[in-house]
């Protein structure tokens, strides 16, 4: 597949702060690629050099194989960007600002305005000023100017902010059918794994300005850790008969008991069977899978093991 | 072109519906009422002294004609504009920053370039309508006000000293847009512009006031002879030299500093 987004050692310093290290990523044709990460963590710096609004002090980007830089006119016009939170002049309306961007995207037809505010359901707020708007609508303000022109390459910084659960379903699915049915390009920021990875096609995270891990979303479940709960009348006993078998069971924060163990997670009948056999009958026995959110937090060692 | 004619098209559309367009519309017609009014009372003595300050004050005309009122418009569009044309330009450049909106004119098909040149045609526009208005509103209301001594000579020499006054003036703007970029707001442009006026003064008392820029318009506008007050033709190519300077000043921020 083609490489959309490419980036080579992409690094950005501040005096004494290193906020980008070697950022080497590679985004193809119609994937949606998620860029996680907490706040500070280095997304926007990394999507601001994607969009030559900051110059890397090392490495380099390159959007359809052409190196970015500020003066990129011709690239841009295949690009709609969001950067962080959206705004809009205060005193136009949601329909003239929507102008504003179609006349400086060199957009000839005058109903794609319309036709956007329709696409993001501003229609009733057209004749709305900006400074009138709810968090939610600005965000589709923001929204709408990244896509007015329908463009190939979309890099979107944290758009699910402000929006509302109905809001951010909408969006997600209109961000998958411009990726799947046409062939759109996605570079999306968030700092919720949870949400990213229900619809992007690979994930990057990055921690301290480090991108520290690149995972194609299928995989995530297998990386996630499961553990087996579980919960008996006389958990000090159910955990010396499981010592006894040679099995390690640790105190849960909810007064249980869990297994790590893979094969034993595998099958959970065996444990079962044994604290039967030792008159310790298990009232619970529960395989828990790690949620993403854990996984996150454990990847970038906030959470340990 | 067709980028700059789109680009000028927007900062249009951004001026047309703010606040700020005609509140200094307002403010450049309520000064030259103001002059008038103290020409009226320079006119009328007894007037004059029963109100005290504006009594006083309204002697700065020398002669009650239209010599001496055209004179003291003169200057006001040198001082008044300093002021009012820095504004200008610290909102046209500097909204983008406090508006947030910075971030989406940075990456779009018509390049950085074309909006810096757009607005600042759009910064000479509006500094027109302003001295267009203050013309304007000065001349009516000293017709109304019957100020003696009209003579087209005079108002032909006046025209001319009047709107090149301005164009002088406007030379003063492209380090205030500079300055609003790398400030990333209004109130440091604002605060130069301001330090400016200040140092016209201590510069002037010196009399170095032909080489420093922000004193030539207002010396042009005065036009006197004597030492310290003549302007060369270095004068002129100190002040082209301050514009070109802020020009590529801004133009190279906005291509090349880093945007947060």
């Amino acid at each position: 597949m083609d490489d959309i987004i490419t980036t080579e050692k992409l690094t950005k310093k501040y005096k004494d702060v290193l906020a980008v290290s070697e950022i080497s990523l590679n985004v193809r044709k119609g994937e949606i690629y998620g860029f996680l990460g907490l706040n500070g963590a280095g997304k926007t710096t990394t999507i601001r050099m994607l969009l030559g609004m900051i110059n890397p002090t090392k490495g380099k980007a390159f959007i359809n194989r052409k190196e970015v830089h500020s003066g990129s006119t011709d690239l841009w016009k295949e690009i709609g960007y969001l950067v962080e939170i959206p705004y809009s002049y205060p005193d136009l309306t949601v329909r003239e600002n929507l102008e504003i961007i179609r006349q400086l995207r060199l957009m000839n037809d005058n109903n794609v305005v319309a036709s956007i505010m329709d696409k993001l359901r501003l229609t009733q707020y057209a004749n709305r000023k900006a400074k009138n708007l709810s968090l939610g609508n600005a965000q589709r303000l923001g929204l709408a100017k990244a896509l007015i022109h329908n463009p190939n390459i979309l890099i979107l910084d944290e758009p699910a902010n402000g929006l509302d659960p109905a809001g951010i379903y909408e969006i997600r699915e209109l961000l998958i059918d411009l990726a799947k049915n046409k062939g759109v390009t996605i570079f999306i920021s968030s700092h919720i794994l949870g949400e990213i990875s229900r619809f992007s096609t690979r994930i990057g995270i990055i921690h301290n300005g480090k991108l520290i891990q690149e995972i194609n979303t299928p995989q995530l479940e297998q990386l996630c850790q499961k553990r087996l709960k579980i919960n008996t009348r006389n958990n000090n006993l159910a955990k010396s008969v499981l010592h006894q078998a040679g099995i390690i069971a640790k105190d849960t924060t909810d007064n249980m008991l869990e297994i790590q163990n893979e094969t034993i997670i595998n099958n959970p009948e065996s444990i079962a069977t044994l604290l039967v056999n030792n008159q310790v009958p298990p009232s619970l026995l529960n395989v828990v899978e790690e949620d993403l959110e854990s996984y996150f937090l454990r990847t970038i060692g906030i959470k340990g093991e | 072109m067709k980028n700059i004619s789109i680009a000028l098209w927007t900062e249009y559309m951004k001026i047309r519906k703010s606040k700020i367009f005609f509140t200094t519309l307002i403010i450049f017609t309520i000064i030259p009422m103001m002059i008038s009014l103290m020409m009226f009372v320079s006119k009328n003595p007894d007037i004059a002294s029963k109100l005290g300050l504006i009594g006083t004050k309204s002697k700065m005309f020398g002669e009650n004609d239209w010599k001496g009122y055209l004179g003291l418009m003169s200057q006001l569009i040198a001082s008044i504009g300093l002021l009012g044309f820095g504004f200008v330009t610290a909102w046209v450049f500097g909204r983008e920053h406090s508006d947030r909106t910075m971030k989406d004119i940075l990456a779009l098909p018509v390049g950085r370039p074309s909006i810096v040149f757009a607005k600042f045609i759009i910064i000479f526009l509006w500094c027109l309508i302003l001295t267009v208005v203050t013309f304007s509103v000065g001349i009516l209301i000293g017709q109304v006000i019957d100020i003696p001594g009209w003579s087209p000579a005079l108002f032909s020499d006046f025209s001319k000293s009047f709107f090149i006054t301005y164009f002088l003036t406007l030379f003063l703007c492209s380090p205030v847009a500079y300055l609003a970029g790398y400030s990333r707001g209004i109130i440091a442009p604002l605060g130069f512009v301001l330090l400016t006026m200040i140092f016209v003064q201590f510069i002037g008392l010196v009399g170095l006031g032909p080489f420093f820029p922000w004193a030539i318009p207002g010396l042009y506008s005065v036009a006197k002879d004597e030492p310290g007050f003549q302007l060369h033709l270095s004068s002129y190519i100190i002040l082209a030299s301050t514009f070109v300077f802020g020009y590529w000043a801004t133009l190279r921020w906005w291509q090349h500093a880093d945007h947060h």
